[in-house]
């Protein structure tokens, strides 16, 4: 038994007491510690009367490792307003309102600076990464998504396939898990299924009679590649879409909802729906959630897979803006990372749903875009034209009883 | 025989007797069987001293009234021996010979003309009675004795009584004891005193079972508490003090003739006298001579005045007042023919008089939170327009740009600058024309913003560029002039160029034409273009006062056009007035339409926005004073039930405006939402509010020379 004001701190320091006396050798290690898969956030007696557990019952608390705050690490200063990011092992890709895609060293040197859109680029992705050449996309404002190989050895770069059909922004594209196909979601209400694969020869286009001047503009850009299935049905303009395997894609939209679709027959499979225009989904495949960020001030947690409509399982509410990018831990069942209008940046765990773990406020302008890398890189991106990099320990969760 | 009497006659009988006696006395005629058994008694006291009351005395039964009636025989006695033993002539023996019939009813014997047999068996006569009506009155007259006689019924013949018994009777009637002797009123004397005494009355001993405890006692009360232990005993219950009062008149009926007192409807009240009553009433009150002639000449029912209002010098001048009686007369009828009526008193609740509205968040979803703000104007924003995709916001501004930005993050995407205050901004409508008109100083650009779908924007300048001159020159209010190639790298294609400032520019639904304002106060105020062929024209011949704002009706061709207090109604294809809208506002500043276009709103510089159902009224369906200062714009959304208004107070409020399709019900209009954010600078707040085409956002941009999305 221990006593009902104790908060995590003493907790912790009596499992750590209790640790050190079975191993000499013990350092002192933070912990958090959860009841009933909720974070202990308070005082043991208020969230246990939060909770409504008696306390006359044995409460099992589990506890486990204090996740350590993320470290700064970088701030890459940008041109312009960054509108997507995209982190590897070794590289950071980010789309700029400045009509440019950058490679980033993860030390926040500039390797590569893309141009060839003609209008904000709106999101960035990369498909492929070899030793010697990657492969990566684009999708800009200008209704084009363009595919580039990057030669490392040479830091050249060349845009393979200019992607059109889009009659509208393409605000989001996703590539899937095979690497060779992605999605793409506009401005224009469709989602169009393109292959990612290079090839040589140039898709037929059928232009009617102003061929000869758009021609002329793509010449440069490569060869003009159409889209292998277009799924329509959504009635705003598509905010964000993803692969959440590889038959199926989930897309949101400004219509309030999120769409399930089969990729390979390009059927519409189910709809949840909510009562606000949704900027950013993702998803994880550890939990078997969609997360979403709309234009509002919450985050909210769906189940893609339950029939019955549409059924918010949680939401996370602290951003005081609305919430622009959500983006799910690849590695932690459990945590996800939102960025909002407020300039802040939150890392989020599930089974704290009160208040985030913990709150990146570094941003002084809107945060317009995040990505969490398998690495533990954090990485948000905004207005102010500023990259912040965050280290994030990937902590092994030991859970004890 | 007097033995066998008192068994037959019981004691009550006995008291009946003496009222017998005394009806007896008064019939004079036919006395009753008793009082001839009395008087039988009596003659027999008169016979011989031993009267017949002894068997009284077992008649009776209580000691005191046989001591009476022993007194009372010792009453006749009285006379000739004193104080002789009273019971000496207590003998059955002595009876009434001539009776000898016994204790029967004599009515046996009434038609005989005897009674009884004597010893020898020969019947016993009654004294003859052949007496007329004549000879009873003539004996009434003569015998001075008639009064004392009575008719023995036992054996008929009369007796005529002594003045003893005379006495008696009078005694008796008077209700005093028969005896004279007797004092009813001797001194008590207490044999056993009331008073407790410490002596016993007798000196026995106690017996000794008043020391040992009862067995049956003990035995009865073991078994009281066995049962009380067992519960068959209860207690007593405890007496209920409570009176048990009920309502009489509860179940009466209000009808009823009671209850006609309850519906007392009370006399309606004189009226008070007034001025002309006076004495010495102002001299307003006081007839002319030619009013006087009139109040004579006219019915005295229809005089205003049932009297000539008169002055007098002072009160005690004032002579009685001939008409009192009249008066009051006049009164009495009047309260007794005039019909009255209950006025019915409803008690409302104030409550119940308010509309029932339905409460703001069943109305969801409407804008409540400031999301964006678009900065980068270093003026006051007067202008706001949104691409009919939602996707781009266009302002203008006094500092003289017009700027372009991307909703959803409120990035500037282009900024044009056109070098003068726009005053006004519009974009194209039709989804396939990307074309914004900005109204600057004196003319009207059209501006391709190349945003958006290339195919749409290049198919618009194709659009523009596609125009081919008349052969003929037209004369134009306007001149519509080539933007130049630095002009048209910005984005603006033509303009037209009008002869004074614009004011406002507003398109038709379809894309084509559009309207601008310019502050004139000529007939050419409010001109018509038409984009593809370049045209213009000036649809009124006269002016009809200054023209504050233009609307074209979303679906049919009607043309409204606001003044500074009406709201003109034009059809444009029958070239006519169709309605004048009366807005009751001092000064219209902006005006909407309702999708449906039935509806439309106007704001005004005094504070108000009026709602006019065209289809209801030219008068405002309703008048919302929300603001408190001018309202500078107004809008509808195109989806939504939704309207908003900007003021100069620095708030814009939403409204929930619902419109029915049933043609009765009327548009349900409850304010929603106050936003703020701007603040009032100049003593300007917000200038223009704006509807997301398909979000429940709304756009507002102010003097502070920011643009704020609320959602």
């Amino acid at each position: 038994s221990v006593p009902a004001a104790s908060e995590t701190t003493d907790l912790s320091q009596l499992i750590n007491k209790l640790l050190a006396a079975g191993n000499a050798d013990h350092k002192y290690v933070e912990f958090d510690f959860l009841i009933n898969g909720q974070f202990l956030r308070v005082p043991l007696v208020t969230h246990m009367e939060m909770e409504n557990i008696s306390t006359e019952e044995v409460v099992e608390i589990e506890y486990v490792e204090k996740y350590m705050a993320p470290q700064p690490e970088e701030c890459i200063f940008h041109d312009d307003w960054i509108s997507s990011v995209q982190g590897t092992e070794e590289w950071i890709l980010t789309g700029c309102y400045d009509q440019t895609a950058r490679i980033w060293s993860l030390e926040g040197r500039s390797i590569m600076t893309i141009a060839g859109h003609t209008e904000v680029v709106k999101d960035v992705a990369w498909v492929k990464k070899d030793s010697l050449s990657c492969l990566l996309l684009s999708a800009s404002m200008d209704q084009t998504v363009l595919l580039w190989e990057w030669n490392v050895e040479k830091n050249k770069v060349k845009a393979l396939h200019c992607c059109r059909g889009h009659a509208g922004s393409v605000d989001s594209i996703a590539v899937d898990c095979t690497r060779t196909k992605f999605c793409s979601g506009s401005w224009d209400k469709m989602l169009k299924i393109w292959s990612a694969v290079p090839t040589d020869e140039e898709d037929e286009v059928e232009e009617g009679a102003n061929r000869p001047r758009k021609k002329q503009k793509t010449e440069q850009l490569g060869l003009t590649r159409t889209p292998l299935a277009t799924l329509s049905g959504h009635t705003e303009a598509v905010s964000s879409v993803l692969w959440s395997d590889a038959e199926e894609i989930c897309s949101a939209s400004w219509d309030h909802t999120i769409k399930l679709w089969d990729a390979e027959t390009g059927d519409l499979k189910s709809t949840l729906t909510g009562n606000k225009v949704f900027n950013s989904i993702s998803y994880s495949p550890l939990c078997r959630r969609l997360v979403s960020g709309s234009t509002d001030r919450h985050i909210r947690l769906w189940d893609p897979r339950s029939k019955d409509g549409s059924l918010v399982l949680l939401s996370l509410t602290s951003h005081t803006g609305w919430v622009t990018s959500v983006k799910w831990s690849p590695t932690h069942e459990y945590q996800l990372l939102s960025g909002s209008l407020d300039n802040i940046v939150k890392l989020w765990d599930t089974r704290s749903c009160k208040a985030p773990l913990y709150d990146l406020a570094a941003h002084e302008d809107k945060v317009l875009c995040v990505d969490w890398t398998d690495t533990g890189l954090l990485l948000s991106g905004g207005a102010d034209n500023k990259l912040y990099c965050y280290r994030y320990p990937a902590t092994a969760s030991d859970v004890g009883a | 025989m007097e033995q066998a009497r008192p068994g037959g006659e019981s004691a009550e009988e006995l008291t009946d007797s003496g009222e017998s006696v005394y009806s007896g006395l008064e019939d004079s005629g036919s006395g009753s069987s008793s009082a001839g058994e009395d008087s039988d008694s009596d003659s027999d006291a008169e016979d011989g001293p031993g009267g017949s009351s002894p068997p009284r005395t077992h008649a009776k039964g209580a000691p005191r009234k046989s001591k009476t009636l022993e007194d009372d025989s010792s009453l006749k006695d009285d006379e000739d021996l004193l104080a002789q033993n009273e019971y000496e002539e207590d003998s059955s023996d002595e009876e009434d010979i001539r009776n000898t019939v016994g204790n029967i009813p004599m009515e046996w014997y009434q038609d005989f003309p005897h009674i009884g047999y004597n010893l020898d068996g020969k019947k016993i006569y009654k004294p003859i009675r052949n007496k007329d009506e004549l000879d009873m009155f003539l004996e009434k007259m003569e015998n001075p004795e008639y009064w004392r006689t009575v008719q023995d019924k036992m054996t008929g013949a009369d007796i005529k009584l002594t003045d003893e018994q005379v006495e008696l009777v009078h005694r008796l009637q008077r209700g005093q004891f028969g005896d004279v002797h007797f004092n009813p009123y001797e001194p008590a004397v207490d044999f056993f005193t009331h008073e407790v005494m410490i002596h016993p009355v007798t000196n026995r001993p106690a017996d000794k079972r008043s020391f040992i405890p009862s067995l049956i006692e003990k035995e009865k009360v073991s078994k009281l508490v066995h049962a009380i232990k067992m519960g068959w005993i209860k207690p007593r219950k405890p007496k209920d003090d409570t009176p048990t009062y009920y309502d009489l008149w509860a179940h009466e009926d209000p009808n009823s003739i009671l209850g006609r007192h309850k519906m007392h409807v009370p006399a309606p009240k004189m009226k008070l006298p007034g001025h002309e009553e006076s004495y010495n009433p102002p001299p307003e009150y006081l007839l002319s001579e030619e009013e006087k002639l009139a109040w004579e000449q006219q019915e005295p029912a229809e005089r205003k005045l049932n009297f000539v209002p008169q002055q007098y010098r002072c009160l005690r001048a004032v002579p009685a007042y001939p008409r009192f009686i009249h008066e009051r007369f006049e009164r009495c009828l009047d309260l007794y023919l005039c019909p009255r009526q209950r006025k019915m008193r409803v008690n409302v609740d104030p409550e119940d008089l308010i509309p029932k509205l339905p409460k703001p968040q069943d109305l969801q979803p409407f804008p409540t939170t400031q999301a964006l703000i678009y900065r980068g104007h270093s003026s006051l924003v007067r202008c706001l327009s949104v691409s009919p995709s939602g996707q781009w916001l266009v302002s203008g501004s006094d500092d003289g740009t017009v700027r372009f930005w991307e909703v959803c993050t409120a990035r500037c995407m282009k900024t044009l600058p056109v070098g003068g205050v726009v005053k006004s901004i519009a974009w194209n409508p039709n989804p396939t024309v990307c074309l914004v008109a900005v109204g600057v100083e004196q003319s009207v650009l059209l501006v391709n913003p190349c945003l958006g779908d290339k195919l749409l924007y290049g198919a618009t300048d194709q659009l523009l560029e596609s125009y081919v001159a008349p052969e003929e020159e037209r004369v134009q209010p306007v001149q519509w002039v080539t933007a130049t190639a630095e002009q048209h790298g910005k984005g603006v294609r033509l303009l037209v160029q009008h002869s004074k400032a614009v004011k406002q520019v507003t398109w038709h639904g379809k894309g084509d034409y559009f309207a601008s304002v310019v502050s004139d106060n000529s007939n050419m105020q409010v001109l018509i273009h038409q984009t593809s062929k370049r045209w213009s024209q000036n649809p009124f011949r006269k002016s009809k006062g200054l023209v504050q704002c233009v609307l074209f009706h979303p679906i049919r061709p009607y043309f409204f056009v606001a003044t500074q207090r009406y709201v003109r109604v034009y059809n444009l294809l029958k070239q006519e007035l169709t309605k004048k809208l009366m807005t009751n506002c001092k000064w219209v500043s902006s005006m909407a339409i309702h999708p449906g276009g039935d509806n439309i709103i106007c704001g005004s510089y005094d504070s108000k926005l009026a709602w006019f159902d065209l289809d209801l009224s030219t008068r405002p369906y309703q008048l919302l004073r929300h603001h408190k200062k001018a309202l500078r714009s107004v809008a509808f959304h195109k989806r939504y039930p939704l309207f908003a208004s900007a003021s100069d107070d620095g708030t814009v409020i939403v409204c929930h405006g619902m419109v029915y399709n049933d043609l009765l019900q009327n548009p349900l209009l409850v304010p929603v939402k106050v936003l703020k954010g701007h603040t009032p600078t100049l003593d300007l707040g917000v200038l223009a509010v704006l509807f997301h085409p398909t979000q429940p956002w709304v756009f507002s941009s102010g003097a502070d020379g920011t643009v704020r999305l609320y959602t």
